[in-house]
């Protein structure tokens, strides 16, 4: 099983990303928990991260992950929410969810 | 509540923690809608956010478009002069001209005919004009893209305002200096920075603007010096340009957040004397530079005019800016860090890791740097305005360095000799001084001795020559080291005629 | 390579390099320029006068160590005619000034100075082990800090000085000064860069190293060979200055002066007129006749929540209230005894003065 996303990245991150904005993302529905496969958790967004650093991340990590979880100043809406108010690294993904990440970090 | 083993809660146990709000998520504005977005610790829905952004925005701006500040009463809003909006491409910028544009350029064209508003009465709008202006500074960097043109089509989305495009060596550029009512012979200095003394001498013309401005960077002692100085040239040339455009009044795009960072930075490089310049300004050009020509009697007006500098996102945090550029569509060009090759972090750069990795998880404290700098004065009397950066210098600023650090044996060293002429030391803020002075371990040993300036600080310096009243006569007595004499150091003097008692 | 020579007598080997300056100096003009340094902070500010009394407020650590011999070594060369005394707080913290306490009580022998020592125990009745013990890890900086304060002024006060100076250096003031602009701290603010405090019922209190670097302090201590007791407190620091200390030691590692500037911005700006306006006026506490902002002192209010089982009535409002709530402190309570400046007509030896025993 495996769940279908639309990730965007803004404000400068999407140069990590292979200068690309908008892309589409299949990851799997659900995720070891670390004590064998019987007790599988669905997957959250703290996994995604990861799942986008090891699959669609292309260069400078620091840049974007910072102990465990995204760097300061990097802004996440789920589903044009403020993933505050969704649990942050907790949330649960769905299929067809819409994750935004945009760093806020490009001066003024 | 404290398990009372400080090892296992690591630094952050006692620093006020944030509430996660688990709480309402309904707006607290409507208290209808499932809110979207957290800003501190308040929940709004979109509906709520947009006019909230729009309400604080002219709040930190329109008490300030009068030329006396309003009081009480609110009174129609007549600037005295046009507007520049500082524009750099970056996240709060890219917001503001969006803001500045929906709150007064766009209505009027609303009002207007279909042709879009040329005709419509001026009485009616607010500014007469919105210029926007741009800085590029791709060429104090080795292999940085030039944004020029990504900038001029991100502005282009915006009717109604003309864009100024600069670029950052026109600080050491002698036509774009001279103007058509000014037209003077420069000769060139240069500044030897082997000693605190900071000694002048003429040096021949630069090859370019561009080599003048990369000599003058890589001759700066250490990294922070680098990232301050180009801050500095940017600032100045937006300063100039709003002088000459006529623009009363000149808005920069920094955000609550990058102002607790810029406030921080610059108090770590000694910058107290100008924390309230930091927040807001009123400049002034210092000298009258038209009479630089030979005739005495040259119009002075143009230079009298002052800009009032303001910053109207600075209670919009950083977050809000994001999200109000991303749900409105705001293009958002982007600015390359400014590191040189094989450099390490400036202070400016450090600041701004330790600010928003504090604000991450303590959003308050932000806030409250900003606040409590607002709560500060200069302290002590202005001796003159900085050639470099156009702040004030505080009285006795170089008595006050000469004091605390011993840096020579020779007694007669701790006082500040060097002729006023020849030395730009005394004519600079304590932050300038400490820029083209101070060293790190790495900085070279080699010192440079004939380092170009920028055209209003060779301006100014011009004037020394040819009026001595342009110094104010009290600097030379600041330099002198003051103390007061003891019991001790009198009866040393006078112990031979001492009887013993 | 052919040996370095000092930058400043250009005649010895060069075997250090200044942290403040970069210099490259000899060990000779280090100690130079340091104690000159140090003089030059006095005399300029005009702190002292021959003929006063002066208790350094010793800690057996490096900044009371090194202070205790620049003192006496200034008093002697310039001939200053201080009486210098070495004034001691014991908190009562198992393990932690045992060892530091000897060393200032070697101070005493080295430095040949009258040496007192004042625990919170005898002060308060509460050591910090007990309170701590009592109210855990949390805000016991709040009673640490309250309570020493006070406690520096008690005992230069039974010694009848003038003037108190601590180790405050460089590295703490810049310290202060950013952690007071996190924190919002706007009174602290407007005071922490000034070299000499002294409310209207306290005793001056001057900081001569201000201008010093702890690096240079270490490095005097090591050179000259000076022993002292490092030590960190057990109990967790203060969070905000923690934060405020990881970023200052970063930015002195971008730029050795940032320290120094750090201080003068501090120097160069004061609080707006009209805030000052709003801020509390100083009385004196009415249960110890110590200076306060309240009718009862932070210390005394922190005492009786301690005595009164509610140890955080001192810290929060809420059990504040609580604790008023409860009905007025019992008339047996457990209080700190009066304050009393020395008069300025005394200079006679110090007469020893017995705590008045809880009633």
């Amino acid at each position: 099983m495996s769940l279908s996303l639309k990730i965007e990245f803004g404000g400068g991150l999407e140069l990590l990303f292979s200068n690309q904005r908008s892309h589409k993302v299949t990851i799997p529905s659900r995720m070891p928990s670390g004590q064998g496969s019987e007790n599988e958790r669905p997957v959250d967004l703290k996994y995604l991260i990861f799942w986008l650093k090891d699959n669609l991340l292309k260069e400078r990590v620091e840049l974007f992950i910072e102990n465990e979880t995204v760097r300061p100043g990097i802004l996440v809406l789920v589903n044009d929410t403020d993933w505050e108010l969704e649990g942050e690294g907790e949330y649960q993904l769905q299929d067809g969810d819409e994750i935004v990440f945009i760093s806020t970090l490009h001066g003024g | 509540m404290s398990c009372g083993n400080p090892t296992t809660e690591g630094q952050d146990a006692l620093l006020p923690r944030r509430l996660r709000h688990d709480k309402s998520r309904t707006c607290v504005k409507c208290k209808e809608t499932i809110g979207k977005i957290v800003v501190r610790h308040a929940v709004y829905c979109k509906d709520c956010f947009f006019p909230l952004m729009t309400f604080k925005f002219r709040r930190s701006l329109e008490p300030f478009v009068n030329a006396k500040p309003d009081g009480p009463r609110r009174t129609a809003l007549k600037p005295t002069g046009d507007l520049l909006i500082g524009y750099s491409g970056g996240l709060g910028s890219s917001v503001l001209l969006d803001l500045v544009h929906r709150c007064y350029v766009l209505p009027e064209y609303d009002r207007s005919t279909a042709e879009g508003g040329r005709d419509h009465p001026r009485k009616d709008r607010v500014w007469r004009k919105v210029n926007v202006c741009y800085v590029e500074v791709c060429d104090a960097f080795p292999g940085m893209k030039d944004n020029t043109e990504s900038i001029r089509c991100a502005v282009e989305q915006y009717d109604g305002v003309e864009l100024i495009s600069l670029r950052v060596q026109d600080a050491f550029d002698p036509n774009w200096w001279n103007t058509t009512d000014r037209s003077i012979d420069l000769t060139h200095f240069g500044v030897n920075l082997t000693s605190e003394e900071l000694l002048l001498s003429s040096i021949p013309a630069p090859a370019s603007p561009t080599d003048a401005l990369r000599i003058y960077l890589s001759s700066l002692p250490t990294d922070t010096a680098r990232s301050t100085a180009l801050q500095t040239l940017t600032r100045l040339l937006l300063y100039h340009t709003a002088v000459r455009r006529e623009c009363s009044h000149l808005l920069l795009g920094t955000s609550l957040t990058s102002l607790a960072v810029s406030l921080i930075s610059s108090i770590a490089q000694g910058g107290g004397f100008h924390v309230k310049e930091e927040i807001q300004e009123e400049w002034t050009p210092n000298l009258d530079i038209a009479n630089t020509t030979q005739n005495e009697d040259a119009k002075p007006s143009r230079n009298q005019r002052s800009v009032r500098v303001i910053r109207p996102l600075r209670d919009i945090g950083m977050k809000e800016c994001a999200v109000w550029a991303w749900w409105k569509g705001v293009k958002v060009v982007g600015r390359e860090s400014w590191e040189w090759p094989g450099s390490k972090l400036g202070i400016g750069r450090m600041t701004k890791d330790f600010i928003v990795g504090l604000e991450k998880d303590y959003p308050s404290t932000v806030s409250t740097i900003v606040r409590t700098c607002g709560k500060l004065a200069p302290k002590g009397d202005v001796a003159a305005q900085c050639l470099l950066c156009a702040r004030p210098i505080q009285q006795g600023v170089q008595a006050w360095k000469a004091r605390i650090s011993i840096r020579s044996l020779n007694a007669s060293d701790t006082k500040v000799t060097a002729p006023l002429l020849e030395s730009l030391r005394p004519h600079l803020c304590y932050t300038c001084h400490t820029t083209l002075t101070s060293r790190s371990p790495r900085t070279s040993q080699d010192s440079p001795t004939a380092v170009p300036l920028p055209m209003w600080t060779i301006a100014q310096s011009r004037l020394w020559n040819q009026s001595t009243k342009a110094v104010d006569a009290d600097d030379e007595t600041e330099l002198f080291v003051e103390r007061r004499v003891n019991q001790d150091e009198m009866r040393e003097v006078v112990k031979e005629f001492l009887l013993d008692d | 390579m052919a040996p370095r020579l000092c930058a400043l007598c250009d005649n010895a080997r060069a075997i250090l390099k200044r942290p403040k300056t970069g210099q490259q100096i000899c060990k000779e003009c280090f100690f130079y320029v340091f104690e000159t340094e140090v003089h030059n902070t006095i005399t300029q500010a005009g702190l002292f006068h021959p003929g006063d009394r002066i208790a350094i407020g010793a800690s057996g650590g490096k900044d009371s160590t090194v202070l205790a011999h620049v003192m006496k070594t200034l008093n002697d060369r310039y001939d200053c005619g201080l009486e210098l005394f070495l004034l001691s707080i014991d908190e009562g913290i198992t393990g932690y000034r045992d060892d530091s306490l000897e060393t200032v009580k070697r101070n005493q022998q080295q430095y040949d100075m009258p040496l007192k020592i004042l625990s919170y125990d005898e002060l308060y009745g509460w050591t910090m082990d007990r309170i701590v013990s009592q109210i855990g890890k949390k805000n016991n900086c709040t009673f640490c800090g309250v309570f020493r304060r006070q406690a520096l002024d008690r005992g230069a006060s039974m010694l009848h000085v003038d003037h108190i100076v601590t180790g405050h250096n460089a590295d703490d003031i810049a310290e202060t000064v950013l952690m007071n602009i996190m924190r919002g701290d706007i009174a602290r603010l407007g005071r922490c860069t000034l070299i000499c405090t002294q409310g209207e019922d306290t005793i001056k209190r001057s900081k001569p190293f201000k201008y010093a670097y702890e690096k240079e302090i270490v490095m005097y201590a090591y050179f000259k060979k000076l022993d002292y007791f490092s030590t960190e407190c057990i109990y967790s620091p203060d969070a905000y200055r923690g934060h405020a200390r990881v970023f200052l030691k970063d930015l002195e590692a971008a730029r050795p002066s940032a320290i120094i500037d750090i201080i003068h911005s501090g120097e160069a700006f004061e609080v707006k007129n009209e805030v000052k306006a709003t801020q509390k006026a100083q009385q004196t506490c009415k249960r110890c006749g110590y200076m306060s902002s309240n009718e009862l002192c932070k210390a005394c209010t922190l005492l009786e929540g301690l005595e009164r089982g509610m140890a955080n009535a001192g810290i929060t409002d809420r059990a504040r209230k609580k604790l008023d709530a409860e009905g007025p402190a019992p008339e047996n309570l457990r209080t700190i005894p009066m304050f009393h400046l020395p008069s300025s007509s005394s200079t006679g030896p110090s007469t020893p003065i017995s705590l008045e025993a809880p009633a």
